[in-house]
């Protein structure tokens, strides 16, 4: 249907909207007028991605604006948001006419989801299909396999090149897998093409780190217009998403890694010498005038850029102690053997960079100037001994990452050096973390290179604090809830157990027997009483390991067997996505399973567990970081200081976020039905409750807090049967909860009549 | 497209194969959005909650209800053989309901028997019982009420695991070598929340299928996802009850004979007897109790045989045997009397209705916009064009199967 908001003419896709989506769509209409940054909240389910996709392409046909570049966290996400367009590009056509309506859009992602090399695309990680796709394509190889048959090239990339400017995507849009289709039909890299074509799109679709990693933004998202609009889905988490793009671990096997490296660097310097030493010569004479300039390397030599924010990027010459490559590599050396020495320490150790630095230059005269420009120096090295195999040098990488990264930063950064990890002490396991404290450095050129970004998620809760933490000043932000014919959401805080006694995972409180039978009890009265799936989370993997061998002891886990298979997410990706299979398939044969799984996992991030798949999900505790973590402890110190954010609100905060982020796997759309069950006194305190996102808080009623286990027993049946009933999906008069393009008209009149 | 379709469950998105495969390709929230406009047809016939507080609205749920079961005029299977299975697992001791979820099965399978035989005298009808994760044929499948409650009422006790695949199994075993005129249906009260079946279940689901089975379920206590699946796929009906009273009336909307299966709805002639009521005083051996009776009873025309009901198959040569009441009764569910309209009583202050004070059928006063004393609704007949009571209306439609207006009418 067509309808207008405020002058403009939104298309969208289907007979009826939700009254939630056109309010979403007036507001985010507003921020775009006001050329501004928002923060809007609305639960999924409620067609998120159409709303946005629906009105900023209506806006774009309508107002001269850039680029739509739409960021999701995984490559699923990002094919769903494609798919979803292409409807709505066809419904446009038809409104409008092909012409008019024209758009380009595509998907981009690592070469490892876009090679169509028949080999190197099925190589197995990331880095390795990058490096395999360098060994193919690299200047230098390409040009000695002119003369040399027997050298390999890619076929993809070389008809791509020859094309030259004429390679183009015809209009249209496209998924990774059209790209891939049309890469091979026509014979072309989609990687290079999609890279290419990014800047004649009118929508792009890509990974956060696309534009919050400077080591991958550098190259690829370098040349967008300001007056593109940036849209951040699912991003409750993005304050972690930008601390970890700035952070960086060494480790003991790095460190030994970084050696090997070195020393197969300083073979190939000793060949290079003896063959080509005009070469080394070369590269000095260009250091002394300053960096490569990165526009002038031949695309595919170009594979990451500086790892600090474009801003801070030095534009001088390279200092001269490190332009040499002999001395570059001795100038490493002395770097990894400091910080092996370093690691040797017995004691934890936290300093800023400023003392880090100094130490490190009054042990062994490292200074700052040469670091800062480590991890371009390394690039250009690479580049000048022929290179290829960059996946085999991942460890020098990310020594000079973090040496840039110490030399650039002396603000919002923390060291910290831990011997072993707190929770298993007599395994020596040492650990050097370079930790970015403040969310706000990585995604402040983002806000500041473009003119509207959009953050949004189903749960931003409270989202005032996303300003603070991101440091910056939306010109609008609002969260939306969710309009239902029927209480399809069944939230519930239990508080104690069938023998009144109060449970929590609260640190003195966990370990109690009586607690972690309570609730043991409280997951048997559940499986009995719920069909198909249900979904526990647990706060921690040692916390779950604990509770599930307690229960073994107890005999409650053979109980729940009698009613429900069990599945256990651990650690190991490939384990727990057989569990995850295997328990799908449970729930469809009816013979029904529960989950265990762990909060701020990868289960409780990107699996959905709707319908029969999650038909209850129990949030066992809150799941509060690891409070002695001296990262942690270090951010929070800086939270307090540089933005006067409380710790104990920032940890709640966290934890809450991640408590519904949990249980809101269970609903992903208003067809959908599902509880949940907050199993902890904490949860009814007013300062935990109130951090719920308002789709939550808005079912949370008065009955259903401070329950014990029977009576959350009781209103779970009564929900169930309540839920099985049919209903009218449409809601009748004032509860009306689909609009049609004739009451969006009728409101549009009324408006007009007001004003 | 039956009445069945009507979405009575909150998860249509769920649909059947093909459509469950391009749903994963939908986004969830717009598989809402397909559902919702599945849903604007099927307003009329869907059942709301049933909370409702209201006379007139209560009536008018009824109304609703029936409409469903009966739907416009389709050609209807009146030749039935039913399997009926009570789970009777460890879930069935709960007592939630009451006495228990078991006392409340078998009262409502009693119930089921006699109305089922009341509107279906050609039909047969078995029992199978769920228990231990086996399932066990109680009675065979056969016309005699009786028989039914008696060997459920000796066999109430529960334990163990249930198993729909094991009872689907059996109860098709059965049904698949009846005649093809037969209608044949599984209707399934469940009281556990999952099944522990012995292999895959989708297969035993497609056996169903392709037998023309179509099974129906009532869950006591939450929607169950297999058993979604296994009305969707058979073309049977998925309610879940809230209450006792809400299982009997759920248990109950079986008792009408379900549309005919396009494929079996060819005609076909069906051999019957209709016996002759033995004299009184006679002395006879009764084929079905195996002992001597006296009097009453009935003699089979072809072997003449003695039974002592009807309808019932002779046990001798094995003749559908029935009288003639009977036959004419399962009549009407092809030749049914019109659904009867409400009609709008604000209408009425227009003067349009002041002849239609009293109810055509039992002359009670009708509710008119004026007065508040008699709620409820007022219906009119669509051919005599007569109104009538809510009382009447059930009547009419549920026992009589006549319309005392058009009866009346002068031909
Ligand atoms: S150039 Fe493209 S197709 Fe060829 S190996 Fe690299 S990514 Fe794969
Ligand atoms: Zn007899
Ligand atoms: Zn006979
Ligand atoms: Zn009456
Ligand atoms: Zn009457
Ligand atoms: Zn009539």
């Amino acid at each position: 249907m067509k309808f207008k908001i405020e002058g403009l003419t939104v298309y969208f896709p289907y007979e009826f909207i939700y009254p939630e989506q056109y309010q979403y769509m007036v507001e985010l209409k507003r921020a775009l007028d006001a050329k501004g940054h928002c923060l809007l909240e609305m639960p999924t389910g409620t067609g998120k991605t159409i709303t946005l996709l629906s009105l900023i392409t209506s806006y774009q046909l309508a107002n001269p604006v850039g680029k739509l570049v739409y960021c999701t966290r995984t490559v699923h996400e990002m094919e769903k948001v494609l798919d979803e367009l292409r409807r709505l590009h066809a419904y446009q056509e038809k409104e409008i006419g092909k012409e008019a309506a024209k758009i380009l859009a595509l998907g981009l992602s690592s070469r490892k989801n876009m090679c169509v090399h028949p080999e190197i695309s099925g190589e197995g990680s990331r880095e390795s299909v990058d490096a395999g796709c360098r060994k193919l394509t690299a200047s230098w190889v390409r040009i000695a396999a002119v003369d040399n048959p027997n050298i390999k090239t890619c076929d993809f990339f070389e008809n791509y090149e020859k094309k030259g400017a004429d390679a183009l995507l015809p209009p249209g849009v496209y998924t990774l897998h059209d790209m891939r289709s049309f890469g091979r039909e026509k014979g072309w890299c989609p990687y290079f093409l999609a890279r290419h074509m990014i800047q004649f799109a009118n929508v792009v679709v890509y990974n956060y780190q696309y534009l919050l990693d400077p080591k991958v933004s550098g190259i690829i998202s370098r040349e967008m217009e300001k007056e593109c609009i940036v849209v951040f889905d699912e991003a409750h988490n993005i304050d972690n998403v930008c601390i970890e793009a700035l952070s960086v671990n060494i480790r003991q096997q790095t460190l030994e890694g970084a050696t090997r490296n070195l020393g197969k660097i300083s073979q190939v310097i000793e060949k290079f010498k003896a063959t080509d030493a005009n070469r080394l010569r070369e590269e000095y004479n260009r250091l002394v005038e300053g960096l490569a300039q990165r526009g002038n390397l031949p695309v595919a030599d170009n594979w990451l850029a500086n790892p600090v924010l474009p801003d801070d990027i030095l534009r001088e010459a390279v200092p001269g102690n490190i332009r040499r490559a002999e001395h570059f590599v001795a100038f490493l050396k002395r770097l990894v053997q400091y910080i092996k020495g370093r690691l040797l320490t017995e004691v934890v150790e936290s300093e800023g960079p400023l003392s880090f630095l100094n130490s490190l230059n009054k042990e062994c005269s490292i200074d700052q100037k040469a670091l800062k420009f480590c991890y371009d120096r390394l690039q250009s090295l690479l580049t000048t001994l022929e290179i290829t195999d960059t996946d085999e040098f991942l460890y020098i990488q990310s020594i000079c990452d973090f040496a840039t990264l110490v030399g650039t930063y002396q603000r919002g950064f923390a060291i910290i050096i831990e011997p072993y990890d707190d929770r298993m002490p007599n395994i020596p396991d040492p650990v050097l973390q370079l930790s970015c404290l403040d969310a706000s450095l990585a995604i402040r050129p983002v806000f500041e290179r473009f003119q509207s970004v959009v953050i949004t998620s189903g749960t931003l809760s409270p989202i005032d604090l996303y300003p603070r933490l991101l440091n910056f000043n939306p010109v609008i932000f609002k969260s939306f809830t969710m309009t239902l014919t029927r209480d399809c959401l069944c939230p519930m805080i239990l508080t104690r157990g069938s023998d009144q006694l109060p449970v929590s995972t609260k640190f003195d409180m966990r370990s109690d027997p009586g607690v972690v039978r309570n609730y043991g009890r409280l997951l048997l009265e559940m499986v009995a009483a719920v069909p198909d799936g249900v979904v526990c989370f647990f706060v921690s993997y040692s916390y779950m390991d604990g509770i599930i061998n307690s229960w073994n002891e107890m005999g409650i886990l053979q109980e729940v067997m009698q009613h429900k298979l069990v599945f256990i997410e651990t650690q190991d990706v490939v384990e727990t996505t057989l569990a995850l299979d295997n328990y799908r398939r449970a729930c469809d044969c009816g013979r029904g399973a529960v989950f265990f799984s762990v909060a701020r996992g990868k289960v409780a991030e990107g699996i959905d567990f709707d319908r029969h798949y999650g038909r209850l999900v129990i949030m066992y505790g809150i799941p509060f970081q690891y409070t002695l973590s001296r990262i942690l402890r270090a951010r929070l110190e800086y939270l307090r200081e540089t933005f006067q954010i409380k710790e104990g609100d920032f940890l709640t905060f966290d934890a809450v976020r991640q408590a519904a982020q949990c249980v809101g796997r269970v609903i992903r759309s208003k067809a959908d039905y599902g509880m949940m069950i907050f199993a902890d006194k904490r949860y009814n305190r007013h300062d935990k409750r109130s951090k719920l996102p308002g789709w939550i808080q808005t079912h949370l009623r008065d009955a259903h807090l401070n329950l014990s286990t029977d009576m959350s027993l009781h209103i779970a049946r009564e929900f169930l049967r309540k839920m099985a009933q049919p209903y009218d999906k449409k809601g009748q008069g004032t509860n009306a909860t689909l609009l049609s393009q004739a009451d969006l008209e009728k409101m549009e009149q009324m408006e007009n009549m007001q004003a | 497209m039956g009445p069945e379709e009507d979405g009575t469950n909150p998860m249509d998105e769920d649909g059947d194969g093909d459509a469950e495969e391009q749903g994963r390709d939908m986004e969830a929230w717009e598989k809402a959005y397909a559902e919702d406009r599945s849903w604007e047809a099927l307003t009329e016939d869907a059942s709301g909650l049933l909370l409702a507080v209201d006379v007139t609205q209560q009536q008018r749920q009824h109304r609703r209800r029936f409409a469903a079961s009966k739907g416009p005029r389709i050609q209807r299977g009146i030749i039935r053989y039913v399997f009926v299975v009570c789970d009777f697992s460890r879930a069935a001791a709960e007592a939630d309901f009451k006495p228990s979820r078991m006392g409340a099965v078998a009262n409502c399978v009693e119930a089921f028997v006699r109305e089922f035989f009341d509107q279906n005298p050609l039909s047969h009808l078995g029992l199978i019982t769920i228990r231990n994760g086996v399932a066990r044929r109680l009675t065979d499948l056969s016309g005699s009420p009786e028989a039914h409650i008696r060997a459920l009422r000796a066999n109430l006790e529960c334990s163990g695991d249930a198993s729909i695949q094991n009872a689907i199994d059996l109860a098709r075993g059965y049904l698949s070598s009846i005649p093809s005129y037969g209608h044949r249906e599984v209707v399934i009260l469940y009281s556990a929340l999952s099944t522990c079946d012995p292999g895959d279940i989708m297969d035993s689901i497609a056996e169903c299928k392709k037998a023309n089975i179509r099974c129906s379920v009532v869950g006591l206590s939450a929607e169950i996802y297999i058993c979604k699946t296994l009305c969707d796929k058979t073309g049977g009906v998925y309610s879940v009850a809230i209450s006792e009273s809400h299982l009997k009336e759920l248990v109950l909307e079986h008792a009408p004979p379900p549309p005919a299966v396009a494929e079996s709805a060819v005609a076909s002639l069906v051999r019957m007897g209709f016996p002759q009521r033995g004299a009184e005083g006679t002395v006879a051996l009764c084929a079905c109790h195996r002992e001597v009776k006296l009097g009453g009873g009935y003699t089979c025309p072809r072997c003449k045989a003695r039974v002592c009901e009807l309808p019932t198959e002779c046990h001798i040569c094995g003749l559908t045997l029935v009288s003639s009441p009977h036959l004419a009764r399962s009549y009407h569910h092809l030749f049914p009397v019109p659904g009867f309209e409400e009609v709008s009583v604000q209408l009425q202050s227009m003067g349009k209705f002041d002849v239609l004070r009293l109810c055509y059928g039992c002359q009670q006063e009708l509710p008119t916009a004026g007065s508040k004393a008699i709620a409820g609704v007022r219906l009119e007949c669509p051919r005599c064009k007569q109104h009538f009571c809510f009382d009447c209306d059930v009547y009419i439609h549920e026992s009589l199967h006549n319309c005392p207006g058009c009866e009346s009418l002068v031909k």
